[in-house]
């Protein structure tokens, strides 16, 4: 298996001041889509200016696209974000159905993670309603008072009756019914 | 770290003290309970590289039993490195030079054999009787049950209770008794 991971930086993910919990403002910036005009490469990245592009940018009208025609180069689209960070990503022999998912994830982003390990997948402020565990949550009160070494509290707890304790207890009974 | 979130933090890293009485108690059915709570793995936030282990006081060490023919048959192997430096020790040898070692050596080899272990045994102490310095007694706020029940001395009921407790069957009149 890799041990990438063990040279990657580690963090975990985050949203510029909650981003969603309120209002959502679109992380993505603007986006360029480089490709060119006749190679096969780039075949993918044409259909998908052909077919999809101007619904995308339709829909996200925040986002700023820009498609750049360079020969002879293979394509790539390359995102920038509110905060500065770019993200490029290389669609050689992409369908356009690929290119089209690509443009989702970097619209949905809320900034580039390439190159760290995301520790955790998700995020919260409020990891715990009732409070953190602390080794007095499901503490007995009664050990507050208690004296140590506790022979009571240092004998295994029974779930059965022995022997000598089903016999005393018969006795008891015994007794009772000769006091009726 | 705000001082809410510190003392929070204080609170779920707590270290606790606990005590274990080790007599009439199989060193090797003891040494996987204490291992628990040692390395800290019956609390939730347990985690290799979270140092939450506890400390664990262990009393009358001395007192400890084997099952079967263990005292006569386990051997303690120890090699000084020398020529001729293998030594076979027998348990009850081992015991009557230091009351404590069988119980510590069982500790030690149910744990895994990684670089924790040493730091961990560090929170283990043992003493063979009941005498505890009193600033370590100080700290103690759990008792852990012992897997084995303690039997009861014959000659340790009271007269009393002997007289009180139901009996079954009696000696035939003219039964001598020798």
């Amino acid at each position: 298996m890799s041990n990438s991971h063990l040279l990657m930086k580690a963090g975990f993910i985050t949203s510029p001041a909650q981003n969603g919990v309120g209002r959502y403002v679109c992380q993505l910036q603007r986006v360029v889509l480089k490709f060119c005009k006749n190679n096969g490469s780039s075949r993918g990245v044409r259909d998908f200016i052909e077919s999809d592009l101007v619904n995308f940018a339709k829909d996200h009208p925040g986002v700023v696209v820009y498609l750049k025609p360079r020969r002879h180069r293979g394509p790539v689209i390359v995102a920038e974000y509110l905060n500065g960070e770019k993200q490029h990503v290389y669609c050689r022999n992409f369908t356009s159905e690929v290119v089209s998912k690509w443009l989702t994830l970097l619209k949905n982003q809320q900034g580039n993670h390439e190159g760290m390990r995301l520790r955790k997948m998700w995020h919260t402020d409020h990891p715990s309603i009732q409070g953190p565990w602390t080794p007095y949550t499901f503490r007995e009160p009664s050990l507050n008072l208690a004296e140590f070494p506790n022979d009571k509290l240092s004998s295994p707890a029974s779930l059965e009756p022995s022997a000598t304790d089903r016999l005393i207890e018969a006795f008891k009974k015994q007794q009772l019914k000769e006091l009726e | 770290m705000s001082s809410l979130k510190r003392v929070q933090q204080w609170a779920t890293f707590a270290r606790i003290w606990h005590i274990y009485d080790a007599s009439w108690q199989n060193p090797f059915q003891s040494a996987g309970l204490l291992k628990k709570y040692l390395m800290g793995t019956y609390k939730p936030i347990y985690h290799p590289l979270n140092d939450c282990g506890d400390h664990v006081v262990v009393i009358n060490s001395g007192d400890i039993a084997l099952p079967g023919d263990e005292w006569k048959k386990r051997v303690y192997f120890h090699h000084t490195g020398y020529p001729r430096g293998a030594s076979w020790t027998l348990a009850w040898q081992l015991h009557k030079k230091d009351p404590t070692l069988v119980l510590k050596k069982a500790v030690y080899n149910s744990m895994d054999g990684n670089l924790q272990r040493r730091y961990t045994m560090e929170r283990l102490h043992i003493y063979p009787d009941a005498n505890v310095p009193a600033d370590i007694m100080k700290n103690i706020s759990n008792q852990l049950a012992t897997p084995r029940e303690v039997p009861k001395r014959l000659d340790h009921y009271s007269e009393k209770e002997v007289e009180e407790f139901p009996k079954i069957m009696d000696y035939p009149k003219n039964y001598i008794l020798r």
